[in-house]
């Protein structure tokens, strides 16, 4: 039984839950149009920010707009650098941006590629395959562990890792045990994480864990608390994430000939068109903070103090106030200013990642396997998530026209 | 024409010098540098700048003249 199916919602949340995802542009206009905010549907006591101007103040405005609540998704200490503020959250990106920085991501793309070509390998004789799972799902899954130095064949594990951290009540049997199922597998992840760094300390090598263990902040070598939360954010908030976009984008493409043509016919023109799809599809649809102060907004809307806010990404990206030609989709017009990997001072740590994922993924899947659709007789089935995505996403393809 | 880029605003999003390579070069932390600081731009690269400052979701790019 998935998720949407257990929650306890009424007839009416549950059809805009599924509208959110299916058509997020028209969902989002129509509450734009009625205000700057509105509550969420999953938790009514959450508000949503839904303008681009507002959501942009409130991305570079750290002082009124938190990140610093306590710890998210399966942790009870703040995961780093997610849940901390300046000054302390620079201290920490200083050491990580080189890290997930363009240049290192560099070298780091061959190994995805291979990646990429040994999934495909799999099932490209096959004429189709469930590009989720086959794909979208273990490829960031490869790449984490290429990142941090673990073999391959603790895949499969890392996948049930992950998913018990982030839906914990789908994984779980029986739902009432869900919250112990997290907590013991949040102990078994920091024992791993112990055991890798005490490994890595009598035996460096080129990885982030050697490179976390060496690392200094203002001359103070990190505690191992302090790696071990920021391995749960590469855990909590680098997997599913690329997943989630790789889904939204090949959804996009199977039922657009026009931008697939384009891919295969000019090699290059996936950076531009990946920026727009990011952009126009937004899959990571909010990120959250906490009002400190009562913060009034633009139109005069007061948030009060304490308040849990979440700035709807997906609602700001496609607002064409103060961005002429937001709420359309051009595949040809080049990139478009977007905030697809939130924005200010905690923008994307992994932006730099997943961009690279997504391109590789998106060329060699065209250069392999230029002609395919959605399997006849499937549809394209929107999980009801803020993290959006298709959870079987079935493409097929001509036999004989793949290389 | 000039480009700068204010420090204070960039928050790294490896946009502009992706968009403006033959004004802007990257740093370790995939943050944009002008090439030639305070140089004018040849006519044929303003097209870069402009869309190098559009691409910016931070409004980090300033252009001068």
């Amino acid at each position: 039984m998935s998720y949407s199916e257990r929650a306890p919602v009424d007839e009416e949340r549950r059809r805009l839950l599924h509208e959110r995802a299916a058509c997020p542009r028209e969902h989002f206009a129509a509450l734009r149009a009625q205000g700057p905010t509105t509550p969420l549907l999953e938790n009514d006591t959450i508000t949503c920010l839904l303008g681009r101007r507002d959501v942009e103040d409130a991305l570079k405005n750290w002082q009124d707009f938190t990140s610093d609540f306590g710890g998210v998704m399966g942790s009870e200490e703040p995961l780093i650098p997610l849940n901390v503020d300046p000054p302390l959250h620079a201290k920490y990106r200083r050491l990580l941006d080189p890290y997930f920085g363009p240049r290192r991501m560099k070298a780091l793309q061959p190994a995805v590629e291979k990646h990429t070509n040994d999934l495909i390998d799999a099932f490209i004789d096959r004429g189709g395959c469930d590009f989720s799972q086959e794909v979208a799902v273990p490829l960031p899954c490869s790449t984490f562990l290429s990142l941090f130095g673990l073999p391959l064949e603790q895949r499969d594990a890392l996948v049930r890792w992950k998913d018990i951290m982030i839906r914990p009540d789908v994984v779980a049997e029986d739902p009432s045990q869900a919250q112990q199922l997290q907590l013991e597998t949040a102990m078994e992840i920091y024992g791993r994480f112990t055991e890798e760094m005490a490994d890595r300390r009598a035996n460096p090598r080129d990885d982030l864990i050697t490179y976390l263990t060496q690392a200094e902040v203002e001359g103070q070598k990190l505690t191992d608390s302090e790696i071990v939360r920021i391995c749960f954010l590469q855990l909590s908030a680098g997997l599913d994430t690329v997943t989630i976009s790789l889904e939204c984008i090949f959804a996009f493409l199977a039922g657009h000939d026009d931008a697939r043509g384009m891919l295969v016919e000019e090699p290059g023109s996936e950076v531009d068109l990946i920026e727009e799809l990011l952009r126009w599809e937004t899959p990571v649809q909010a990120v959250g903070r906490q009002a400190t102060r009562d913060i009034t907004l633009r139109d005069g809307t007061v948030i009060p103090k304490g308040t849990d806010v979440n700035l709807m990404l997906a609602s700001a990206n496609v607002d064409p106030d103060g961005l002429a030609g937001a709420d359309e989709v051009d595949v040809r017009r080049g990139e478009m200013r977007n905030f697809a990997f939130g924005g200010g001072p905690h923008r994307c740590l992994g932006s730099n990642l997943a961009r690279m994922e997504l391109r590789t993924v998106v060329r060699v899947w065209h250069e392999r396997i230029p002609e395919y659709s959605l399997q006849p007789g499937t549809d394209v089935e929107w999980n009801s998530s803020l993290l959006r995505g298709v959870d079987h996403l079935r493409l097929a393809w001509p036999a004989g026209a793949t290389s | 024409m000039k480009i700068c880029i204010d420090s204070d605003l960039c928050a790294g999003h490896a946009r502009c010098w992706e968009t403006a390579p033959d004004l802007l070069v990257d740093d370790e932390d995939g943050r944009g540098v002008v090439r030639a600081p305070g140089a004018d731009i040849p006519p044929e690269l303003e097209a870069q700048a402009r869309k190098a400052a559009s691409v910016c979701p931070e409004g980090a790019v300033v252009l001068s003249n």
